[in-house]
């Protein structure tokens, strides 16, 4: 956008000038910016309830060699599995229904606008008054938290293949089967894939959510027990690895997505 | 192919189809749900899940009482104050990321993981730097919306078409007149599609916020009837919390409307 | 060969309006014949050739193949389609087999099969890349060796050029003749170019809009094989007679339909 017009030769760009495009060293400015305001902040004027850059690497270094964090993370993430593989078992092939049948989504159109908008926290109380504090109630909210990503993306994947595919493979005598095998499914794929990632996105936030909110077990147990200790440093660290697990996890899902439909970026 | 046997069939078929079509979906399923709510909650009578009517009747209660009016004033403040925060950060920041690459290259990445990191995790955090009040929640409203609207934001003005800006700058647009005449209205579109999705969002840091931090809003309420196994209370707060959140959507939607009337329909429908 | 007996169609749109498609259509095509059939956007033409096709229902009528009335798909004809209707996921190699597939023909012999007529539309050397790296007209082969690969005696082609740029679609009109001058089968083609239409056809049926009727056909007087020298077929007087004709009888046609604007 900052092209000037007029001649200037046509040139292989220097080393700097290629250092200077690569996303990189910008980022890595912008993290060195962002450590740097926060160590003198906390610093100057931190105090006992925040702690500084260093001291948190330092107990997120300390946290991840101690038993304890990796016992919590156990716990944490038996609910997360459990409850992600149920949504995503059952989640695609009912929004692969609904993609199907005009009135069974027409029906539950209403539904699933309401669910994408709700907040599914406030759920939470009902969860325990029914099935207790135990592994149950944080398997159910980690399903309900991401199912609902799971069925909509998956609906729309079925629902936007185009039409005239499916009318050429009945040109050619497809049956129903192979149109689903062949056309549908395939077709749908990126999408589902799609709605599998943000729905894993999802699953570890309603993870995270219920532990905080209610069950205050594993890795939220662990937060919740450094602040009313005033451990600031192992507060934060806590907090640092849990958002680099859900890193990991999403972006370990996006490299299977790209995997599995790259013919869907370059079409 | 089995439609074609039949074929002289096709028309009466057609014609049932179509008053299937007229009937509005939602208000019949709305209502087959409401029912089935009903029953179910009477057979089973459990405390976790009334029935309807026990649950509208609670709300009758609090409403006369005058806890949820209170409540809902302390949550639409704390939407309202984090919504708009969002909005004046996110479309700053988005401009910025769309318009100089550099900007983009330093922030994308955080913005990105930011948008899909479990935000109430900050919740503590906040606490610790704003103390425990209306402050922290709005921060939580934050994370939870400014990151959708900074990334449809950044990407709505980086693929507003080229051809645009170089007609404005052919009849000698400046830069300031670029970006406010021809490369934000044409990226409206689709910055009110992260708009949209924000608000979904805020409703949800408002909630969630106000739930761990229980000191003010709907999310308060939630959590001490859930303490006190009131089931019905939590089933009523819900609604209010439901239909806060669709009127939040339905208000932007409006909002949206306006602004991208000139869109034609096919193509908005992509967005 | 085929015999359209008084076919109509009609579609009711969303807001509950009726629109003829067709009405009452008549026509025999003859084995082997190269027909095309021309016509203003929106009178039908799609509709007629996916009812050939048995894509789809219409409401009075037969439709008779050899004699025996079209009740869906049938192997001995396969279709060509105006936006190439290519599966973005499959190879080009799986996107030519895909009709034999669905035949339950299996991999050995649809790949070597696929390869021919990959070999055929001048696509060697493609086998494993995706439409999506493909040009326009290189989709539309792609397309083309689809339809041939399971062997059709009707190969309907619903504007198969019509979404390629001019130079492209000259040379793909010289390799369809060429391809058909060997191997003989019924075409019905449909095109919005007079051109075209003469150019390839044996008989032009005409066709007006609302409803949709056969208004004309003209038989083109022009020699064959015509693959061998397209300029000059194109520079006779026979082409050019015809080709004028047809114009003249379009543009009464669109002058008849002014006021009311003509659905794309
Ligand atoms: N699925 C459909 N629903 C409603 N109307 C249709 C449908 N398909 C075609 N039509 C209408 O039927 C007429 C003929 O369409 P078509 O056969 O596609 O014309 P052509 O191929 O000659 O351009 C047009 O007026 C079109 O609007
Ligand atoms: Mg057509």
């Amino acid at each position: 956008m900052t092209a000037t017009a007029g001649p200037r030769p046509a040139r292989r760009p220097g080393l700097a000038r290629r250092v200077l495009d690569a996303n990189l060293p910008y980022q890595l400015l912008a993290f060195a910016v962002f450590a740097g305001v926060w160590e003198v902040y906390a610093r100057e004027w931190g105090g006992l309830l925040i702690p500084s850059f260093t001291e948190t690497v330092e107990a997120t270094a300390e946290l991840l060699g101690s038993a304890e964090l990796w016992r919590a993370m156990w716990v944490s993430n038996q609910a997360l599995v459990l409850g992600f593989g149920i949504a995503v078992l059952a989640g695609v092939p009912a929004g692969i229904l609904l993609g199907r049948f005009r009135l069974a989504e027409r029906l539950a159109d209403v539904y699933l606008n309401i669910l994408l908008v709700t907040p599914m926290a406030a759920i939470i109380p009902l969860l325990v008054m029914s099935v207790g504090f135990g592994l149950a109630s944080r398997v159910i909210l980690v399903t309900i938290f991401s199912i609902v990503m799971i069925v909509v993306n998956s609906r729309t994947g079925v629902r936007q293949v185009d039409p005239a595919l499916i009318e050429m493979a009945r040109s050619f005598g497809a049956s129903e089967r192979q149109v689903w095998t062949r056309v549908l499914l395939p077709g749908a794929l990126p999408a589902i894939m799609t709605g599998i990632r943000l729905g894993l996105g999802r699953a570890v936030t309603g993870m995270v959510i219920v532990e905080l909110l209610m069950v205050s077990t594993a890795l939220g147990g662990l937060i919740l027990e450094y602040r009313g200790l005033f451990k600031a440093p192992l507060l934060y660290g806590t907090i640092v690895i849990i958002l680099a697990e859900a890193l990991l996890l999403i972006s370990a899902a996006r490299w299977c997505e790209r995997k599995l439909t790259r013919w869907a970026g370059s079409a | 192919m089995s439609a074609l046997v039949e074929r002289r069939g096709a028309t009466a078929v057609r014609r049932r189809r179509l008053s299937w079509r007229r009937l509005p979906a939602a208000p019949v399923s709305l209502a087959a749900g409401a029912v089935l709510w009903e029953l179910i909650g009477r057979v089973a009578d459990v405390p976790f899940f009334p029935p309807l009517t026990t649950v509208l009747g609670r709300l009758a209660d609090m409403v006369s009482s005058g806890q949820i009016i209170g409540s809902l004033g302390d949550s639409l403040l704390n939407l309202a104050l984090g919504f708009g925060i969002s909005l004046a950060a996110g479309l700053a920041v988005g401009v910025a990321m769309g318009r100089y690459r550099k900007v983009e290259a330093a922030l994308g990445v955080y913005v990105y993981a930011l948008l899909t990191a479990p935000s109430l995790v900050f919740a503590p955090i906040f606490f610790s730097l704003l103390g425990e009040g209306r402050g922290s929640i709005v921060a939580v409203v934050v994370m939870y919306t400014v990151f959708i609207v900074i990334i449809n934001t950044a990407s709505a003005i980086r693929t507003v078409p080229g051809h645009l800006v170089e007609m404005a700058r052919s009849y000698g647009a400046r830069e300031t007149q670029v970006l406010l005449r021809v490369i934000l209205p044409a990226a409206a579109p689709m910055i009110m599609a992260g708009v949209r999705l924000g608000v979904g969002r805020a409703v949800t840091g408002m909630i969630n916020g106000e739930m761990f931090i229980a000191v003010v809003g709907l999310g308060r309420i939630v959590t001490q009837a859930g303490g006190r196994f009131d089931g019905a209370s939590v089933l009523a707060v819900l609604l209010v919390i439901i239909a806060v959140a669709l009127g939040a959507v339905a208000l932007v939607q409006a909002v949206d409307r306006r602004i991208t009337r000139w869109v034609p329909k096919t193509t908005k429908d992509g967005l | 060969m085929i015999q359209i007996r008084g076919l109509s169609k009609s579609f009711v749109g969303q807001d509950g309006s009726v629109v003829h498609a067709l009405r009452d259509v008549d026509l025999d095509i003859d084995e082997n014949e190269f027909l095309t059939i021309l016509g203003p956007s929106g009178c039908g033409k799609t509709t007629l050739l996916k009812a050939v096709a048995g894509l789809i229902p219409w409401n009075d009528g037969d439709i008779l193949i050899d004699g025996s009335a079209v009740r869906g798909p049938g192997p001995e004809r396969s279709m060509v389609f105006q936006n190439f209707a290519l599966l973005p996921w499959a190879t080009v190699l799986d996107n030519v087999g895909f009709g034999l597939r669905m035949r339950g023909i299996g991999r050995a012999e649809r790949d070597e099969r696929a390869r021919a007529l990959i070999e055929m539309v001048g696509l060697s050397g493609f086998e494993t890349k995706r439409p999506g790296e493909l040009s326009g007209g290189m989709q539309q082969r792609v397309g083309i060796a689809r339809a041939l690969a399971v062997e059709p005696r009707v190969l309907l082609m619903d504007e198969p050029f019509g979404a390629v740029d001019e130079q492209t679609r000259r040379l793909l009109q010289e390799e369809l003749l060429s391809i058909w001058e060997r191997r003989r089968m019924t075409v019905v083609f449909i095109t919005h170019s007079m051109e075209e239409a003469v150019l390839l056809g044996d008989r032009v049926v005409l066709m007006s809009a609302r409803p949709g009727q056969i208004a004309e056909i003209v038989p083109v007087p022009l020699p064959r094989p015509r693959s061998s020298d397209v300029g000059a077929i194109e520079r006779s007087s026979d082409y050019v007679e015809v080709t004028a004709y047809l114009w003249d009888r379009l543009r009464d046609m669109h002058t008849e339909h002014r006021p009311s604007k003509v659905a794309g």
